[in-house]
Protein backbone atom coordinates (compact mmCIF):
# COMPACT_ATOMS: atom_id res chain seq x y z
CA UNK A 1 0.00 0.00 0.00
CA UNK A 2 2.86 2.41 0.23
CA UNK A 3 2.57 2.84 -3.55
CA UNK A 4 -0.47 3.92 -3.07
CA UNK A 5 0.36 6.11 -0.58
CA UNK A 6 3.28 7.62 -2.62
CA UNK A 7 0.72 8.10 -5.42
CA UNK A 8 -2.00 9.95 -3.37
CA UNK A 9 0.34 12.32 -1.78
CA UNK A 10 1.80 13.30 -5.15
CA UNK A 11 -2.31 13.78 -6.54
CA UNK A 12 -2.91 15.53 -3.29
CA UNK A 13 -0.01 18.26 -3.86
CA UNK A 14 -0.53 18.12 -7.80
CA UNK A 15 -4.25 19.18 -6.84
CA UNK A 16 -3.50 21.82 -3.97
CA UNK A 17 -0.81 23.51 -5.52
CA UNK A 18 -1.94 23.19 -9.62
CA UNK A 19 -5.48 22.17 -10.36
CA UNK A 20 -6.76 24.23 -7.76
CA UNK A 21 -5.63 27.08 -10.18
CA UNK A 22 -7.91 26.22 -12.94
CA UNK A 23 -11.19 26.25 -12.23
CA UNK A 24 -14.43 25.98 -14.38
CA UNK A 25 -17.53 26.49 -13.25
CA UNK A 26 -16.45 26.33 -10.02
CA UNK A 27 -15.05 22.89 -10.01
CA UNK A 28 -11.56 21.91 -10.25
CA UNK A 29 -10.13 18.48 -11.60
CA UNK A 30 -9.78 15.98 -8.16
CA UNK A 31 -7.57 13.24 -9.03
CA UNK A 32 -7.85 11.38 -5.46
CA UNK A 33 -11.72 10.47 -6.69
CA UNK A 34 -10.60 8.50 -9.68
CA UNK A 35 -7.71 6.88 -7.72
CA UNK A 36 -10.42 5.82 -4.73
CA UNK A 37 -12.42 4.64 -7.79
CA UNK A 38 -9.99 2.35 -9.99
CA UNK A 39 -8.79 0.99 -6.43
CA UNK A 40 -12.14 0.25 -5.27
CA UNK A 41 -12.89 -1.62 -9.07
CA UNK A 42 -9.47 -3.62 -9.38
CA UNK A 43 -9.12 -4.39 -5.68
CA UNK A 44 -12.22 -4.55 -4.14
CA UNK A 45 -14.05 -2.59 -1.44
CA UNK A 46 -11.92 -2.51 1.64
CA UNK A 47 -9.21 -1.36 -0.25
CA UNK A 48 -11.52 1.14 -2.56
CA UNK A 49 -12.91 2.21 1.04
CA UNK A 50 -9.15 2.53 2.99
CA UNK A 51 -7.68 4.14 0.11
CA UNK A 52 -10.53 6.82 -0.34
CA UNK A 53 -10.56 7.66 3.24
CA UNK A 54 -6.71 8.10 3.35
CA UNK A 55 -7.48 10.12 0.20
CA UNK A 56 -9.90 12.53 1.46
CA UNK A 57 -8.04 12.68 4.52
CA UNK A 58 -4.98 14.04 3.18
CA UNK A 59 -7.31 16.34 0.53
CA UNK A 60 -9.04 17.88 4.05
CA UNK A 61 -5.59 18.16 5.31
CA UNK A 62 -4.07 20.23 2.83
CA UNK A 63 -7.02 21.80 1.74
CA UNK A 64 -7.55 23.37 5.35
CA UNK A 65 -11.09 22.50 5.59
CA UNK A 66 -12.42 20.16 8.67
CA UNK A 67 -11.01 16.59 8.91
CA UNK A 68 -12.93 14.27 7.82
CA UNK A 69 -15.43 15.39 5.33
CA UNK A 70 -13.91 14.63 2.02
CA UNK A 71 -12.13 11.63 3.98
CA UNK A 72 -15.96 10.16 4.44
CA UNK A 73 -17.86 10.96 0.73
CA UNK A 74 -14.40 9.32 -0.90
CA UNK A 75 -14.46 6.38 1.72
CA UNK A 76 -17.91 5.72 0.42
CA UNK A 77 -17.23 6.18 -3.31
CA UNK A 78 -14.44 4.33 -3.40
CA UNK A 79 -15.82 1.69 -1.09
CA UNK A 80 -18.83 1.46 -3.30
CA UNK A 81 -17.07 1.24 -6.48
CA UNK A 82 -15.28 -2.08 -5.02
CA UNK A 83 -19.29 -3.44 -4.98
CA UNK A 84 -19.13 -3.77 -8.36
CA UNK A 85 -15.65 -5.45 -8.33
CA UNK A 86 -16.76 -8.74 -9.65
CA UNK A 87 -20.41 -7.82 -11.91
CA UNK A 88 -18.69 -5.82 -14.33
CA UNK A 89 -16.48 -6.32 -17.10
CA UNK A 90 -12.72 -4.84 -16.36
CA UNK A 91 -11.92 -4.26 -20.02
CA UNK A 92 -14.67 -1.97 -21.28
CA UNK A 93 -12.89 1.20 -22.12
CA UNK A 94 -15.46 3.35 -20.83
CA UNK A 95 -15.63 1.49 -17.54
CA UNK A 96 -13.04 4.20 -15.90
CA UNK A 97 -15.08 7.06 -17.11
CA UNK A 98 -18.08 5.83 -16.22
CA UNK A 99 -17.97 4.88 -13.17
CA UNK A 100 -15.49 7.99 -12.30
CA UNK A 101 -18.45 10.37 -13.18
CA UNK A 102 -20.76 8.21 -11.23
CA UNK A 103 -18.18 8.15 -8.34
CA UNK A 104 -18.01 11.57 -8.38
CA UNK A 105 -21.73 13.17 -8.45
CA UNK A 106 -22.26 10.14 -5.07
CA UNK A 107 -19.29 11.68 -3.74
CA UNK A 108 -21.01 15.29 -4.47
CA UNK A 109 -24.09 14.57 -2.85
CA UNK A 110 -22.56 12.91 0.32
CA UNK A 111 -20.27 16.24 0.70
CA UNK A 112 -23.18 18.21 0.07
CA UNK A 113 -25.32 15.96 2.99
CA UNK A 114 -22.80 16.45 5.10
CA UNK A 115 -22.16 20.29 4.82
CA UNK A 116 -26.15 20.22 5.20
CA UNK A 117 -25.72 18.31 8.30
CA UNK A 118 -22.31 19.92 9.40
CA UNK A 119 -24.16 23.59 7.90
CA UNK A 120 -21.01 23.78 5.97
CA UNK A 121 -22.14 23.80 2.32
CA UNK A 122 -24.64 26.14 0.55
CA UNK A 123 -27.47 25.73 -1.68
CA UNK A 124 -28.53 22.76 -3.54
CA UNK A 125 -29.93 24.90 -6.26
CA UNK A 126 -25.54 26.08 -7.01
CA UNK A 127 -24.32 22.86 -6.29
CA UNK A 128 -26.36 20.92 -8.80
CA UNK A 129 -23.98 22.40 -12.13
CA UNK A 130 -21.10 22.30 -10.28
CA UNK A 131 -20.86 18.96 -9.28
CA UNK A 132 -21.89 18.04 -12.61
CA UNK A 133 -19.02 19.76 -14.40
CA UNK A 134 -16.95 17.99 -11.56
CA UNK A 135 -18.18 14.52 -12.78
CA UNK A 136 -17.33 15.20 -16.36
CA UNK A 137 -13.63 16.64 -15.31
CA UNK A 138 -12.81 13.42 -13.15
CA UNK A 139 -14.49 11.17 -15.39
CA UNK A 140 -12.42 12.79 -18.57
CA UNK A 141 -9.32 12.24 -16.23
CA UNK A 142 -10.38 8.68 -15.10
CA UNK A 143 -9.11 7.02 -18.10
CA UNK A 144 -5.32 7.91 -17.64
CA UNK A 145 -4.93 7.59 -13.86
CA UNK A 146 -7.02 3.68 -14.33
CA UNK A 147 -3.81 2.76 -16.32
CA UNK A 148 -1.36 3.74 -14.37
CA UNK A 149 -3.21 2.20 -11.57
CA UNK A 150 -3.83 -0.38 -13.60
CA UNK A 151 0.11 -0.72 -14.41
CA UNK A 152 0.85 -0.58 -10.57
CA UNK A 153 -1.46 -3.56 -10.04
CA UNK A 154 0.32 -5.67 -12.46
CA UNK A 155 3.47 -5.31 -11.37
CA UNK A 156 2.15 -5.59 -7.60
CA UNK A 157 0.73 -9.41 -9.07
CA UNK A 158 3.98 -10.07 -10.08
CA UNK A 159 5.76 -9.69 -7.53
CA UNK A 160 3.62 -11.53 -4.73
CA UNK B 1 -19.69 -19.69 3.64
CA UNK B 2 -16.58 -18.10 2.60
CA UNK B 3 -18.98 -15.44 0.75
CA UNK B 4 -20.38 -14.97 4.13
CA UNK B 5 -17.39 -14.59 5.86
CA UNK B 6 -15.84 -12.03 3.15
CA UNK B 7 -19.46 -10.22 3.16
CA UNK B 8 -19.08 -9.90 6.78
CA UNK B 9 -15.62 -8.40 6.68
CA UNK B 10 -16.56 -6.38 4.13
CA UNK B 11 -19.10 -4.69 6.28
CA UNK B 12 -17.11 -4.58 9.24
CA UNK B 13 -13.99 -2.65 7.72
CA UNK B 14 -17.30 -0.40 6.16
CA UNK B 15 -18.31 0.41 9.23
CA UNK B 16 -15.21 0.83 11.29
CA UNK B 17 -13.96 3.01 7.93
CA UNK B 18 -17.22 4.90 8.39
CA UNK B 19 -17.44 5.15 12.05
CA UNK B 20 -13.70 6.77 11.90
CA UNK B 21 -14.68 8.98 9.40
CA UNK B 22 -17.92 10.17 11.36
CA UNK B 23 -15.92 10.10 14.68
CA UNK B 24 -13.32 12.36 13.39
CA UNK B 25 -15.60 14.60 11.37
CA UNK B 26 -17.88 15.28 15.09
CA UNK B 27 -14.83 16.05 16.54
CA UNK B 28 -13.58 18.64 14.34
CA UNK B 29 -17.04 20.32 14.45
CA UNK B 30 -16.54 20.71 18.53
CA UNK B 31 -13.87 23.24 18.09
CA UNK B 32 -14.02 26.54 17.01
CA UNK B 33 -13.01 26.92 13.45
CA UNK B 34 -14.09 23.16 13.20
CA UNK B 35 -10.46 21.72 12.56
CA UNK B 36 -7.61 20.30 14.84
CA UNK B 37 -5.60 18.35 13.00
CA UNK B 38 -3.55 16.82 16.31
CA UNK B 39 0.69 16.02 16.31
CA UNK B 40 -0.04 13.58 13.52
CA UNK B 41 -2.20 16.08 11.03
CA UNK B 42 0.69 18.39 11.85
CA UNK B 43 3.30 16.10 11.28
CA UNK B 44 2.04 15.48 7.86
CA UNK B 45 1.63 19.23 7.10
CA UNK B 46 4.95 19.98 8.31
CA UNK B 47 6.70 17.47 5.85
CA UNK B 48 4.50 18.30 2.38
CA UNK B 49 3.47 21.91 3.09
CA UNK B 50 7.51 23.09 1.82
CA UNK B 51 6.80 20.63 -0.96
CA UNK B 52 3.25 22.20 -2.13
CA UNK B 53 5.18 25.86 -1.63
CA UNK B 54 7.99 24.47 -3.98
CA UNK B 55 5.70 23.15 -6.73
CA UNK B 56 3.18 26.57 -6.03
CA UNK B 57 6.10 28.61 -6.64
CA UNK B 58 7.09 26.59 -9.84
CA UNK B 59 3.21 27.70 -11.27
CA UNK B 60 3.59 31.02 -10.00
CA UNK B 61 7.50 30.97 -11.98
CA UNK B 62 6.03 29.33 -15.29
CA UNK B 63 2.45 31.94 -14.56
CA UNK B 64 5.24 35.17 -14.51
CA UNK B 65 7.14 34.13 -17.06
CA UNK B 66 4.01 33.73 -19.47
CA UNK B 67 2.84 36.90 -18.59
CA UNK B 68 5.81 38.67 -19.53
CA UNK B 69 6.04 36.65 -23.47
CA UNK B 70 2.46 38.19 -23.34
CA UNK B 71 2.99 41.35 -22.46
CA UNK B 72 6.17 41.44 -24.28
CA UNK B 73 4.32 40.58 -27.81
CA UNK B 74 1.66 43.12 -26.68
CA UNK B 75 4.24 45.68 -26.28
CA UNK B 76 5.82 44.85 -29.48
CA UNK B 77 2.78 45.41 -31.33
CA UNK B 78 2.07 48.64 -29.37
CA UNK B 79 5.46 49.78 -29.81
CA UNK B 80 4.84 49.36 -33.87
CA UNK B 81 1.90 50.96 -33.87
CA UNK B 82 3.54 54.26 -32.14
CA UNK B 83 5.98 53.85 -34.62
CA UNK B 84 3.83 54.14 -37.63
CA UNK B 85 2.04 57.11 -35.93
CA UNK B 86 5.26 59.03 -35.26
CA UNK B 87 6.22 58.54 -38.39
CA UNK B 88 3.07 59.41 -39.83
CA UNK B 89 2.70 62.47 -37.74
CA UNK B 90 6.64 63.57 -38.35
CA UNK B 91 5.79 63.44 -42.00
CA UNK B 92 2.93 65.47 -41.34
CA UNK B 93 4.88 68.48 -39.43
CA UNK B 94 7.89 68.34 -41.99
CA UNK B 95 5.11 69.26 -44.85
CA UNK B 96 3.51 71.58 -42.28
CA UNK B 97 7.37 73.35 -41.42
CA UNK B 98 7.83 73.00 -45.26
CA UNK B 99 4.68 74.98 -46.11
CA UNK B 100 5.52 77.49 -43.24
CA UNK B 101 8.77 78.17 -44.60
CA UNK B 102 7.70 78.42 -48.36
CA UNK B 103 5.09 81.03 -47.25
CA UNK B 104 7.85 82.91 -45.51
CA UNK B 105 9.65 82.77 -48.70
CA UNK B 106 6.74 83.77 -51.44
CA UNK B 107 5.96 86.71 -48.80
CA UNK B 108 8.98 88.32 -49.02
CA UNK B 109 9.24 88.02 -52.82
CA UNK B 110 5.90 89.93 -52.74
CA UNK B 111 7.31 92.62 -50.61
CA UNK B 112 9.92 93.13 -52.61
CA UNK B 113 7.74 92.81 -55.82
CA UNK B 114 6.00 95.74 -54.22
CA UNK B 115 9.22 97.80 -53.46
CA UNK B 116 10.79 97.96 -57.23
CA UNK B 117 9.23 99.33 -60.07
CA UNK B 118 9.30 96.27 -62.58
CA UNK B 119 7.14 93.72 -63.43
CA UNK B 120 8.02 90.91 -61.91
CA UNK B 121 7.13 87.20 -61.44
CA UNK B 122 7.85 84.35 -58.74
CA UNK B 123 9.44 81.21 -59.76
CA UNK B 124 10.73 78.01 -58.20
CA UNK B 125 13.83 76.70 -58.45
CA UNK B 126 13.41 73.05 -60.10
CA UNK B 127 17.06 72.10 -60.92
CA UNK B 128 20.62 72.99 -60.02
CA UNK B 129 23.78 72.45 -62.38
CA UNK B 130 25.61 69.52 -60.95
CA UNK B 131 28.63 70.53 -62.31
CA UNK B 132 31.15 72.64 -60.81
CA UNK B 133 32.36 74.95 -62.89
CA UNK B 134 29.18 76.35 -64.31
CA UNK B 135 26.79 77.81 -61.51
CA UNK B 136 23.25 77.75 -63.17
CA UNK B 137 20.01 76.66 -62.32
CA UNK B 138 16.62 76.31 -63.86
CA UNK B 139 13.43 77.83 -62.48
CA UNK B 140 9.88 76.79 -63.55
CA UNK B 141 8.75 80.03 -65.27
CA UNK B 142 9.01 80.48 -68.98
CA UNK B 143 8.28 82.88 -72.13
CA UNK B 144 4.80 82.37 -71.52
CA UNK B 145 5.35 84.11 -68.28
CA UNK B 146 6.46 87.20 -70.13
CA UNK B 147 10.81 85.65 -68.91
CA UNK B 148 13.18 86.94 -71.78
CA UNK B 149 16.46 86.59 -72.17
CA UNK B 150 18.67 88.60 -69.73
CA UNK B 151 15.32 89.32 -67.64
CA UNK B 152 17.26 89.90 -63.57
CA UNK B 153 16.73 87.42 -61.30
CA UNK B 154 16.68 88.33 -57.62
CA UNK B 155 15.94 87.50 -54.19
CA UNK B 156 14.50 89.52 -51.63
CA UNK B 157 18.26 88.90 -50.31
CA UNK B 158 19.61 90.71 -53.16
CA UNK B 159 20.62 89.67 -56.72
CA UNK B 160 20.50 85.94 -58.18
CA UNK B 161 21.79 86.25 -61.35
CA UNK B 162 20.14 86.67 -65.09
CA UNK B 163 18.22 84.62 -67.21
CA UNK B 164 20.55 83.16 -70.04
CA UNK B 165 17.96 80.51 -71.89
CA UNK B 166 13.97 80.85 -71.71
CA UNK B 167 11.89 78.06 -73.02
CA UNK B 168 7.75 78.56 -73.17
CA UNK B 169 7.70 77.17 -69.41
CA UNK B 170 11.13 77.20 -67.94
CA UNK B 171 14.40 79.67 -67.90
CA UNK B 172 17.54 78.82 -67.34
CA UNK B 173 19.41 81.53 -64.77
CA UNK B 174 23.51 82.19 -64.77
CA UNK B 175 24.45 82.75 -61.06
CA UNK B 176 26.45 86.08 -60.04
CA UNK B 177 29.17 83.66 -59.31
CA UNK B 178 29.72 81.64 -62.33
CA UNK B 179 33.23 82.82 -63.61
CA UNK B 180 30.55 83.81 -66.55
CA UNK B 181 28.93 86.49 -64.81
CA UNK B 182 29.69 90.22 -64.36
CA UNK B 183 27.75 93.03 -63.56
CA UNK B 184 28.62 96.49 -63.23
CA UNK B 185 28.22 97.37 -59.00
CA UNK B 186 28.34 100.58 -57.14
CA UNK B 187 30.00 100.67 -53.32
CA UNK B 188 26.88 102.12 -51.74
CA UNK B 189 28.37 103.89 -49.00
CA UNK B 190 30.77 105.67 -51.06
CA UNK B 191 28.74 105.85 -54.82
CA UNK B 192 32.24 104.61 -56.71
CA UNK B 193 31.65 102.35 -59.34
CA UNK B 194 33.33 98.54 -60.24
CA UNK B 195 32.39 95.60 -61.84
CA UNK B 196 31.76 92.13 -59.91
CA UNK B 197 32.91 89.10 -61.49
CA UNK B 198 31.91 85.47 -60.67
CA UNK B 199 34.71 82.88 -59.77
CA UNK B 200 32.37 79.56 -60.11
CA UNK B 201 33.02 79.61 -56.12
CA UNK B 202 31.00 81.07 -53.15
CA UNK B 203 32.67 84.81 -53.07
CA UNK B 204 32.51 87.39 -56.26
CA UNK B 205 35.45 89.69 -57.01
CA UNK B 206 35.70 93.24 -57.33
CA UNK B 207 37.68 94.66 -59.85
CA UNK B 208 37.97 98.08 -61.40
CA UNK B 209 37.45 99.73 -58.16
CA UNK B 210 40.47 103.36 -58.25
CA UNK B 211 43.06 103.49 -55.49
CA UNK B 212 41.64 106.51 -54.25
CA UNK B 213 38.50 105.07 -53.24
CA UNK B 214 38.53 104.20 -49.40
CA UNK B 215 36.51 100.78 -49.93
CA UNK B 216 36.20 98.99 -46.36
CA UNK B 217 35.59 95.69 -45.27
CA UNK B 218 31.65 95.46 -44.73
CA UNK B 219 30.63 97.79 -47.30
CA UNK B 220 27.31 97.17 -49.26
CA UNK B 221 27.61 96.84 -52.85
CA UNK B 222 24.73 97.59 -55.09
CA UNK B 223 23.94 97.26 -58.74
CA UNK B 224 24.89 100.64 -60.75
CA UNK B 225 22.22 100.06 -63.64
CA UNK B 226 25.22 100.21 -65.96
CA UNK B 227 25.06 97.66 -68.70
CA UNK B 228 21.22 97.26 -68.97
CA UNK B 229 20.56 94.39 -67.38
CA UNK B 230 20.31 94.91 -63.67
CA UNK B 231 17.89 97.67 -62.51
CA UNK B 232 19.95 100.43 -60.23
CA UNK B 233 20.06 99.78 -56.66
CA UNK B 234 19.53 96.13 -55.96
CA UNK B 235 22.00 94.81 -53.29
CA UNK B 236 24.63 92.32 -54.79
CA UNK B 237 26.98 91.72 -51.62
CA UNK B 238 28.97 92.32 -48.57
CA UNK B 239 32.72 93.06 -49.05
CA UNK B 240 34.98 90.85 -46.84
CA UNK B 241 38.05 91.67 -47.88
CA UNK B 242 40.15 94.71 -49.61
CA UNK B 243 43.47 93.67 -51.79
CA UNK B 244 45.66 96.95 -52.55
CA UNK B 245 48.97 96.07 -54.90
CA UNK B 246 51.99 98.07 -54.03
CA UNK B 247 52.00 100.70 -57.53
CA UNK B 248 49.12 99.53 -58.92
CA UNK B 249 46.74 101.86 -59.71
CA UNK B 250 43.51 100.20 -58.88
CA UNK B 251 42.24 97.84 -56.21
CA UNK B 252 40.12 94.88 -55.62
CA UNK B 253 37.43 93.32 -53.37
CA UNK B 254 36.38 89.89 -52.24
CA UNK B 255 32.45 90.06 -52.08
CA UNK B 256 30.08 87.81 -50.67
CA UNK B 257 26.77 87.81 -52.14
CA UNK B 258 23.70 89.05 -50.30
CA UNK B 259 21.70 85.79 -51.82
CA UNK B 260 22.43 82.50 -50.65
CA UNK B 261 23.29 81.35 -54.01
CA UNK B 262 23.30 77.46 -53.20
CA UNK B 263 20.53 77.55 -50.68
CA UNK B 264 17.69 78.69 -53.61
CA UNK B 265 14.39 77.56 -53.82
CA UNK B 266 12.26 80.57 -54.62
CA UNK B 267 13.17 83.46 -56.69
CA UNK B 268 11.37 86.80 -58.39
CA UNK B 269 12.30 87.42 -62.39
CA UNK B 270 12.13 90.99 -63.02
CA UNK B 271 10.21 91.52 -66.49
CA UNK B 272 10.82 94.19 -69.16
CA UNK B 273 8.77 96.75 -69.11
CA UNK B 274 6.23 97.26 -71.68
Amino acid sequence: MLIYGGLLVIAGLVQVAWLARVEISGAILDPLLPIAVAVGILRGAEAGGAVGLAAGLLQDLLGGGPLGVNGLSKMMVGFASGLFERSIYLENPLLPAVATFAGTLLSEVLLLAVGQVTGLSGSVAAAAPRALTQAMMNGALAPVLFRGIKGIEIRLARTR
Amino acid sequence: MTELLLARRRIAVFLGLFLFAVVLLTTQSRTADRRAIGPFGTLILTALLPVQAGMAGIVDSVTTMWEQFTEIGGLRVENAQLRGRVDVLSREAAALHEQAASAGRLERLLALREQIAYRAVAARVITRDPSRWFTTLTVDRGGLDGVARNSPVVTPDGVVGRVIEVTPTASRVLLIGDSRSALGVLIQRSRDAGVVEGRGSGALHLKYLSRTVAVTQGDIVVTSGLGGVFPRGLVVGRVTTVTREEGALLQEAEVEPAAALDRLEDVLILLPRR
